[in-house]
Order: C-alpha cells, then structure tokens, then sequence
C-alpha cells in the first residue's frame, strides 16, 4: 500500500510539471490567425493527456527499477502475480472512452477551422516547381500574398505539375495542393505582419526553396497596395513589348525552370535562344524564330528540344499579344 | 576468397548483372527496331533499365540456385528433405534450408541496410548543422534522404524477419519453419531487390521521399523506377515470409501448446505475419501502377488522363501504415518476452498482451488515411479515420499498463538486453505519447509534413524496433554463438545511444512545432533553428559512435566471448533448455508443454517437458 | 475425405456448373437490363461461393491430419494451408485493383465488345468445369479421363489467354479504349493483364501437372500437385467472377 500512496502522490506531482514545462516552452509559433486558436486549443489538451499518461507509466516504472532492484546475494523470485482481470478491463475501458472523448474534440475543433465567413474574400493559388503564384479579384497577380487583417479569405488552390502543400505556421493549418483538382485553405489572419508561406510536400529538387512572403496588413494598407498593384500590371500590359513579356514571364513562373544567364536548369536556358538553332528530340533541327517560340510558349510538347524530357512544361493559356509580348522580351535576352 | 566465388551470393550477383545487362541490351535492340530511340540519359533507355533489372532478379534467382529444388520438382525429379549445409561461414553464404542460418543471413543483411542507410543519415545530417548549401547538391540530398527512409525501412523488415525466423521454430519446438525452401526464398530474394535499390544512387537518384508520391515520382530519374523495382521485389521476402511463420505457427507447434501458452513472441510474430501477408500486396501493386504508368503512359494517377494522384496515397498507405506495426511488434513482443525473465515474474495479464497485438494488427488496417489529412481526401473521412487512430491507443496502453505491472514488485536485474528492454519502453512511450496530436486532424493540419512527425516516428521505430531489436541481439547472441557479448561495451553502447536519441527526436519535435519542414535540404535562417540542428547533428554522431561499439562488440564476441554454453539468463523458454549453439535440428529430443510459459515465481512449476523417448532419428525422409 | 463414386463426383461437377452458367446468363441478362450494382454484386458471391465450396473444396482446409508430423497426410494439409494463405495474400493485389478501378472511373464502364466479354467469361468458366472432373477423376484413380480433362481445360485456357490477348485488346485498341488515351483504359488493360498474367502462370502449373501425370507421378492416394494446380486455376476463375461484372457490367457506359 505504501508504494502505491509514493507512487500517487509522485504521479500527481510530475503531471503538472510536465504540462507546465510544455506550456512554458512557447512550443507554438505566434497565432496569426483565427484558425491557430482552437488548433492551439486541442494541442493544449494533447500536452495534457500527454503529461498524465506519460507519469502514470513512467513513475511506476523508474520507481520499481529503484525500489525492487534485486539486492546483491538474493536470488528468489519475484512474486507470482499472473493479473487481475478487472483491473485489465479497466485499463482498456477507461482509454476507450478517454479516447472517444478526444475524437469529440478533434472533430470539434476541426470544425472550428472550417467556419465559413460570407463576406469571405477569394484569392486564386497557382503552385508549380518551386514557386507559388497568387491571382488576385482585382485581376492581377503576384508572388507575394497580402491580406488584410480580420477578414476571411479563401485561398483556391491549383497546382500545375506536382503534388505542393501551403503552410504558413504562424496560420497552422496544411493544405495539399494536387494537381488536377481545386483544394481550398480558408484563414482568417488576425495579427499584422510578415510571415511566409512554405511548401511542405516534397516537390522535387528545389523543394525547399519554395517558399514565398505572406504579408498581413491593415485594411487600408492592404486596399492601398492592391491599387498600386492593379495600376502597375495594367500600365505594364497596356504598354507591350518586352517589358510587358517580362512581366508576363514572372507572373508565370516561367524563371523556375529557364535561365536567363545560360545555365540549365529543368528547361533550356533563354540566353541567346532567340535566332538560333535548336536541336530537338526527335532529330531534327529547328531556328528559334517567332512561329516557334510562340508554338513553344502555347503548346511545349509539339516541339521538345534534344536533352529535355516532355511532358514537365504545362500549356499556358495566354492571348495572342501576351504571346507576343513574351517573344520580344526573349528576344532582347542576348 | 575461390570459397566466397563459388557461393550463391556471389554467383547470384554475378548473374544478376549479367541478366540486369543482357535484358537491357534486349529491349534496346527491339526498340531500335520499333524505330524508337533506343538509348536515354544513362546510356540505356528507361525501358530497357527496368525491364534488365528485372532480367536480372529472375537471373539472380537462377545464378544463386535459390530454386534448384524447385524446378527438379517440376521435372518430377525426387529431392532430399534436408541439404547438409557446408561448415564455417560459407553456409551464410550458401543456400541454407536451416532457418537458423537464414534468421542469421537475414539479421546480417538488416545490420548491413541499417549502417548504409545510417551512413546515409549522417551525411545529410551533417549538411543540415548550417544553412545553405556546404557540400550536397539539392538532387544528391533529396536521393540520400529517399534512400535512408526506404533503406532502413527494408532493413528494419529484414531485421524482423531474421529474428522471427531464427526465434519462431525454436520457440514453438519445430524442427524448421514449415516450407524452408520457400523461407530460403523468401530471404534470398531480398539481396536482389536491395541491388535494385541501391542502383538507383548510380541513376540519377530519386527525390521524392520513400513514399514514392506521383505524379512527382512519375517524372523523376531513372533512379526512381529502380526504387520502386527494389521495393516490389524485396517486398516478396516479407509476404512470403509472412506466408511460412503463420503455416508454421498453426502446424508446428509442440504438443500441447495450445494458443495462450504460446510464447508471447510468436503472437507478436502471428500478427506481424497477417500484415505482410495480406497488406504488402498493395504497396507492390501501387508502386507497380507508377511504373507502369511511367513505361507505357497509363494514366492512372495523372489527372490530364482522368487519373487521380490521390488514389496512389490510399493504395500506398493501406500497406505502409500496417507496415510500422510490422516494424513495432515483433520489437513489443521482444519487450514482453524477456522482461519476465529479468523481473522473475510472469508476463502480467498474459492474455490481454496477446490480445493487444491482434488488436494492433487489425485495427491497424483501417487507419491508412490518417496520413492524408491534408492530402484533398474526401473531408467527411477525416473524422472516422481520427477516431479508428486513437483506437490504437487502447490495446497500445494495455501493453505500456502490462509492462509496468509486470515490472512492479519484481526483483529486477539489469544486464544489457534488460537495459535495452527499459529504454525500448521510455522510447516507446515518447513515440507513443507524441501520436494522438497528429490523430487529432486540427493539429495534425500543423504537425503533418513537419519534423514533429520525423521526431514522433523515430521514437516509435526506434523504441519499437531498434531497441528491442539490439536486446534481442545481446540476449540471444550465446544462443546463436556459444559465447556473450562483453556486458561493459554493452553498457557503453546503450548508455551512449539512449540520451543522445532522446536529445535528437525531441529537438526534431521541437524544431518542427516551430516550422521546419520534413524532407528540405535547406532552411530558412530566419526560423532561427540553427543551433538545434548543431545538437541534432551531434547527437547524429554519438549514436553512430555508439552502433560502431555495438558492432565491434558483436564481431570480436563471435570468436573471443565469455563462453556461455547453458541457461545463462535462467529462462523458461524452451530454447534455452538445450545447450548453446543450437543443434542443427533445434531440438534432439521433442518436448510438451505442460504448464504456462511464465510461470516465475511458482514453485515446481514446469514450462515444457522432454519426452523421455529420443525421437526416432533421421529415419522420416 | 469424403468418398463418392466416380459417377457421382462427376454429376455434381455438372450441376454445379448448370448453375454457374446460369448465374452467369442472369448477370448478364441484369446488367442489360437494368442498372443494379448490388444484385451484379449479390451474383457474383454466390457464384465465388459455389466455386469455392464445390470446385476449390475451402473446407479440406479443416480436414483431420492426424497427429505424426511427418506423415504425407500432415504435409499435405499444410501445404494446403500454405497455398490458401498463397491466394488470400494475391486477392490483396486483385481487391486493389478493383478498388483503383470504382476510384478512378466510378459507375461508368469502358466501351468494350459486350459478346467477347461474355465469350472469354464462357471459356474460362467451361475449363473450371473440366479442371474439377480432371481432379475428381485423379481422386478415383481414373488417369485416362484426367489426362484427357487437363488436356481440355489447357486447351481452354489458351482459348482465354487467345482470347483476351488477341482479340479482346486490338479490339478495345480499335474502339479508343488504349493503355495511354485514359484512365479507363489504363485500369481495363491493368486488370485484364495483371489476370492474365495469373492465367498464364496457371497454364504452366497445368502444363506441368499434366506432364508428370503422363509420367505416371500421381495416384489416387497421392496427388497434391493436382490438387494445388486445380485450386489455383479455380482461384484464377474466382478473380474473373468479380473482374468481367465491374469491367463489362457494372453501370452506365462512359
């Protein structure tokens, strides 16, 4: 009976300390959003399960290995305890509902992270290798992700080569993006500042480097900035010619597989492409004029070039003078 | 050195390039005449890599002799039941049908994959102490890390089946498993798949992590087909191994053992059996739809043809979750299995541990898609597929409650495997405890994808693998051998391991609630991780320095051990009854069992009885 | 073991595939019929199950074997065992894949020639039938009509192989149902191959059984190899029962 009342009073001492150690070890990155709340709310519940299952199995354990350690010179058995039946069923009982009632609250919370707001805003997510593209309502787009405080916004995520995943850990959640199918992310940001979004699926080579600035700001700076966004990209496309194509070309992507500095990468690099001879796949040759850079930006299987495998360059969907635009800005990379 | 030449190993790798060679040059000359270009980036096609390696499997199986018998029966021709195997080490090198020799062929190559696969953790570990880039390029880390993940998983599965396989027969009084030519087999065909696996570093690598997701893993390297052309073929070792421990539990077992007085090992190894049996088919099939896919452009996970990339994780999940209960069983049965001995008490509520690793087992086939919380599944499967989860976590808690009541009042001795038994359990419990934040899907939407999990499932594997593994290894090394192993280097080795681990999965943990993600090859500076990822990779360090002693450890034991040729762990088991080394027919003298395997503690009583008649010699056939 | 006459083993081989091929006329007649998933389902059990009991004879798996070890008799029940535990493991490979095909392509089906489907499906049915008189005359020690039934259900087998192979794929090829246009045709040619692979590995076990039988090596006392050839060929036909309804029947064309 004693050792039962130690190891009770140690279990009731230990538990708290564990809980508490956890607590104090600001463990979580900050809550930048709505949704971290009850995420950080069903943690806080497993850290305490955690702390009490973890005494009431260690403390037993250590504290048999000191107490009932075999004294030197004695070579008797042990007791002979086969089990107790009841107290088996109440070692499998008990769990079970504990378990039941933390699914409850698993699916409690994650219907938290999932209270839709009406008013809220829709932004357009478009992942590829290795870089994360945001189109905004206003009708332009850009790498960066700014949202204004206190408001819903869902993100509608697209990818257009590989499984990615958006995460930005101060908003906790995780959502795949799978190509072939629309996956949403709905947050709520509540505190102003820069976080960045992470990509946390293996994509590929360059996986780790796919990760993008994510800025929460105030309604007005944030109003502001979507001006000034919108009036530059239509300025910027309104002007054609290469410069309007440079743009187009980093809207796109299309810098995450092709250089402009000579060097390859998953595409053939651009420098010095404009004019010259090109060796494709299939044996033949091919001069990198106008028709073919055009075909090549629209439909990238019809021509592949020797020593690049088909297949890994999506079909954009751009109008012919977008087209244009990115052939004269080709051009002008000697 | 014209010995090792002359031996199935050597002959079945010789043979296996040469097939791997011929079939490639084949399917090159049919493609030249198809008119399709016949070579590709590493000089053969991809094509022609896979369809040579296969060649070379089915030409490794043929070189090595594996099955001779086989096809003499086929031909109609008699074969004898036993084949005298050649004295010394050649027979580790040789086709064995002794399941002995096997269980130990199998444990060498698991030790073999596990110190690659470590090795392999060391170097990308050390690119991890700093940001940025120092000496791997992006490609190199992400094959590295691929290969640890799938390496040390097919050694872990080796290391399993060598300890059922050496441990399964004797405990249950058999003579051999039930089909030991197909156990040969079994084994056998693991050194291909493995030649499979590693090719793939010469191939341009693979990077999209053991799990092998397409549409990623459709349009990898070559590399990536070797990957999954290992796995498919190394995965027939564990369902046919599977196969022959469930035929030989339920036909072999001495008279009298019904199936509460087995010991608690083989319900462990039964439960295992079932998963590998039954699941590892689909993780065959799933890699097979990817390469498939990638030869002739089946569109099955490729949305632009109507395929779903979502399908892949179901099918490839529905092996590889079961597949961490095949790592951790055995590994709990090891746990309950020596504890009793070195407490002198018996296995508190035997029936209910039993139980509980059925219950593992089968609950574990229907909790696959807790991986894919994040993944675009169907959102009304998160919340059944949360509860199934934390099912697990009742028969689990049985074991740690059984354990402890086991250990309460007991005289407790704590000789290496003991020490190896205790920290198994502390790991265990870590890895056990860190589970239900990621079964609740509000946190797991946090903790998916991150270092959390890399922590959480190296404590599992570790605590459910690794320690009980190398406690299986000390305790049962003078069974195999006649001597023990040095009880100081031992300690060393366990006191070295265990802290230095405890360290590294926690900070894993730690790093990765804060936000780094699993699988990069580098990190943003600015999380500010940096120091933790310096002790990580010490304490990387110190459980290498620690396996080198362990290793040294077992080699200078084999030939300069403490004789120890009796019960010297004064066990029940019936293995221990007869003298060390284990004769090569197990046991002279079959045996019944009359009382309960764990019985200390009870006066006069008796596990197992020798039948007094010496059974009728070789005259069966 | 149960012992019937010759006469009487070879009358129950019969009805009990009068009733397989009707069964197999009654799916056919409800998928043109009427869109009844469940009752396709509901047929094809019945139909495994028939095979099961009265072609694979699952309930030897219980027969008494004595308590010696190292009797033939002992050894052959747990050969048996060992060949379930064998066929258990590959339906794993087989449910995959029928589950790969209702993720992928749902209530719809490929467009396929409905009267091929249903030939192939005769065949092979017809070859079970002459595989169980093949094994019951090896139990009553009758080695004329074994051999002569062996012969028959190999010849079938190459018919299903020829089949499926030969016709069935140009065919689905010619009506756009290829390997790479689509997942539909990716799953058809995936399930359709990965049977005829079994098919094709059964055809060797046949061809060897049949090689030994000449050679005199079975008895009626002793013939394993028989049986296991005859249990694996059923199973092959028990894949079929559930592959031909979810490719060729199952819901609306797509």
């Amino acid at each position: 009976m004693r050792h039962f009342v130690i190891v009770g009073i140690l279990i009731a001492i230990l538990t708290p300390l564990i809980y508490l150690g956890i607590a104090a070890n600001n463990v979580m990155p900050i809550q930048a959003s709505v949704q971290a709340l009850p995420v950080d709310w069903m943690w806080d519940m497993d850290a305490a399960a955690i702390a009490f299952l973890f005494s009431i199995i260690m403390v037993p354990l250590l504290y048999s290995l000191v107490v009932f350690r075999r004294r030197k010179g004695d070579t008797a058995d042990g007791e002979h305890m086969e089990g107790n039946t009841r107290l088996e069923v109440t070692w499998t009982v008990l769990p079970l509902l504990v378990v039941t009632v933390f699914a409850y609250l698993g699916a409690y919370t994650l219907g938290e992270t999932r209270i839709q707001a009406p008013d809220a805003m829709q932004i357009a997510v478009t992942a590829q290798q290795w870089d994360w593209r945001f189109d905004y309502p206003e009708g332009f787009s850009s790498n960066e992700l700014h949202l204004p405080v206190n408001r819903q916004v869902v993100l509608r995520m697209q990818s257009l080569d590989v499984i990615h995943s958006f995460w930005v850990p101060e908003f906790r959640i995780k959502q795949d993006v799978v190509p072939g199918r629309t996956t949403e992310y709905r947050i709520t940001p509540i505190r102003v500042g820069s976080y960045k979004v992470r990509c946390a699926e293996m994509c590929g080579t360059s996986h780790s480097y796919m990760e993008r600035p994510v800025v929460v700001s105030s309604e007005a700076e944030y109003e502001a900035w979507v001006r000034e966004q919108a009036a530059a990209a239509a300025a910027l496309l309104a002007q054609g010619g290469p410069e309007s194509g440079k743009a187009l070309v980093a809207q796109n992507g299309c810098l995450a597989c092709h250089s402009t500095d000579g060097s390859a990468l998953t595409g053939p690099t651009w420098r010095g492409l404009f004019g010259s001879t090109v060796d494709l796949a299939d044996g033949s040759r091919v001069t990198a004029d106008e028709a073919y850079l055009a075909e090549s930006v629209l439909d990238p299987g019809a021509k592949v070039v020797a020593g690049f495998a088909p297949g890994i360059m999506p079909k954009f969907s751009l109008t012919d003078a977008e087209v244009k635009d990115i052939v004269a800005y080709l051009e002008t990379i000697k | 050195m014209r010995k090792f030449t002359k031996s199935a190993l050597f002959r079945g790798l010789v043979w296996q390039l040469g097939g791997w060679f011929v079939g490639a040059l084949i399917l090159t000359g049919i493609r030249a005449v198809m008119g399709l270009p016949p070579f590709g980036l590493f000089f053969f096609s991809e094509p022609a890599w896979v369809f040579g390696g296969f060649i070379g499997v089915l030409s490794f199986i043929a070189g090595s002799g594996i099955a001779n018998d086989w096809f003499k029966w086929a031909k109609g021709e008699p074969t004898p039941e036993h084949h005298a195997d050649p004295p010394g080490w050649e027979k580790y090198f040789s086709v064995s049908l002794d399941h002995k020799v096997i269980g130990i062929q199998y444990t060498v190559t698991s030790l073999f994959l596990l110190v690659v696969g470590g090795s392999f953790a060391l170097v990308f570990r050390t690119e991890l102490a700093e940001p940025g880039m120092q000496f791997l390029s992006l490609q190199w880390y992400n094959t590295l890390m691929s290969l640890h993940g799938i390496g040390m998983i097919i050694g872990i599965l080796l290391g399993v089946a060598g300890v059922m396989n050496y441990l399964v027969p004797m405990l249950i009084g058999a003579q051999d498993m039930a089909f030991p030519r197909m156990n040969a087999f079994s084994f056998w065909i693991a050194v291909p798949g493995v030649v499979l696996l590693l090719s793939s570093l010469a191939l341009g690598g693979f990077d999209t992590g053991w799990t092998g997701y397409p549409p990623l893993s459709a349009r990898g390297p070559v590399g990536t087909q070797m990957f999954f052309l290992g796995v498919f073929t190394a995965g027939w070792s564990s369902i046919l191994g599977g196969l022959n421990l469930i035929a030989t539990t339920l036909r072999l077992r001495a008279k009298g053992m019904t199936a509460f007085r087995m010991p608690i090992l083989v319900w462990a190894a039964m439960a295992t059996s079932i998963i590998t049996l039954t699941a590892t088919q689909l993780i065959g099939l799933s890699f097979q739809l990817v390469m498939f896919q990638r030869l002739l452009g089946m569109g099955f996970f490729d949305p632009a043809k109507g395929g779903n990339p979502v399908l892949f994780q179901h099918l490839f999940w529905f092996y590889s979750h079961p597949a961490v209960y095949v790592f951790v069983l055995p590994g709990l049965g090891v746990i309950s299995e020596l504890l009793p001995v070195f407490v002198r008490k018996p296995l508190y509520g035997y029936r209910w541990v039993a139980m509980s690793s059925i219950g593992i087992a089968l609950v574990g086939f229907l909790v696959w898609a807790h991986h894919m919380f994040a993944s675009g599944m169907n959102s009304y499967l998160q919340v059944p597929f949360m509860y199934s989860t934390l099912l697990v976590a009742v028969p689990t808690g049985v074991k740690f409650f059984s354990w402890v009541a086991t250990v309460w009042k007991g005289k407790i001795e704590m000789p290496t495997p003991m020490l190896f038994v205790l920290g198994g359990i502390v790991v265990f419990l870590l890895g056990g405890l860190s589970g239900p934040p990621n079964a609740t899907v509000a946190t797991d939407l946090h903790l998916t994808d991150t270092y959390f999990i890399v922590g959480h499932f190296h404590d599992t594997i570790f605590g459910g693998y690794v320690f009980p593994f190398f406690a299986a290894i000390y305790y049962w090394f003078p069974k195999a051998t006649g001597r023990r192993m040095n009880e100081r280097l031992g300690k060393l080795h366990f006191w070295l391991m265990t802290p230095s681990f405890l360290i590294l999965t926690l900070t894993m943990m730690r790093i990765g609630l804060l936000g780094m993600r699993r699988r990069i090859a580098d990190y943003d500076p600015a999380l500010g991780l940096s120091a933790y990822h310096v002790v990580m990779t010490i304490c990387g360090f110190l459980i290498a320095l620690s396996v080198a002693i362990f290793l040294f450890n077992l080699i200078r034991s084999i030939r300069q051990g403490e004789r120890a040729e009796g019960n010297i762990w004064n066990s029940r088991s019936p293995e221990w009854q007869v003298p060390s080394p284990m004769p090569v027919h197990n046991f002279d003298r079959e045996f019944e069992v009359v009382g309960e395997p764990y019985d200390y503690g009870l006066k006069d009583s008796q596990y197992t009885r020798f039948i007094t008649e010496p059974r009728e010699g070789e005259s069966h056939q | 073991m149960k012992h019937l006459d010759m006469s009487g083993a070879v009358r129950q081989g019969a009805s009990i595939f009068v009733f397989l091929a009707v069964l197999t006329g009654l799916e056919f007649f409800i998928a043109v019929s009427m869109d009844a998933i469940i009752l396709l389902g509901a047929v094809a059990l019945m139909k495994v199950g028939l095979v099961m009991y009265y072609y694979m004879h699952v309930y030897k798996l219980n027969a008494e074997s004595g308590e010696d070890r190292h009797s033939p008799e002992y050894k052959t029940a747990t050969d048996r065992l060992g060949l379930w535990l064998f066929l258990l493991s590959d339906s794993f490979v087989f449910g995959g894949l029928a589950v790969a095909r209702f993720n992928l392509l749902g209530l719809t089906r490929p467009h396929l020639n409905q009267l091929l489907g249903l030939g192939v499906t005769s065949v092979l049915l017809l070859s079970s039938f002459f595989m169980n008189r093949a094994e019951s005359s090896m139990a009553h020690g009758d080695r004329r009509g074994f051999m002569t039934g062996m012969l028959v259900t190999l010849a079938l087998g190459l018919t299903f192989v020829a089949g499926v192979l030969g016709i069935e794929w140009p065919t689905a090829i010619a009506e756009g149902v290829s390997p790479s246009t689509g997942a539909a045709g990716a799953i058809f040619f995936m399930m359709t191959g990965m049977h005829a692979f079994h098919v094709v590995t059964g055809l060797i076990f046949l061809a060897i059984v049949w090689r030994n039988g000449m050679r005199g090596l079975y008895s009626a006392e002793r013939h394993w190899a028989v049986e296991a050839a005859a249990v694996y060929w059923h199973f092959v036909d028990v894949v079929w029962i559930f592959f031909y309804p979810a490719l060729y029947l199952v819901g609306r064309l797509a």
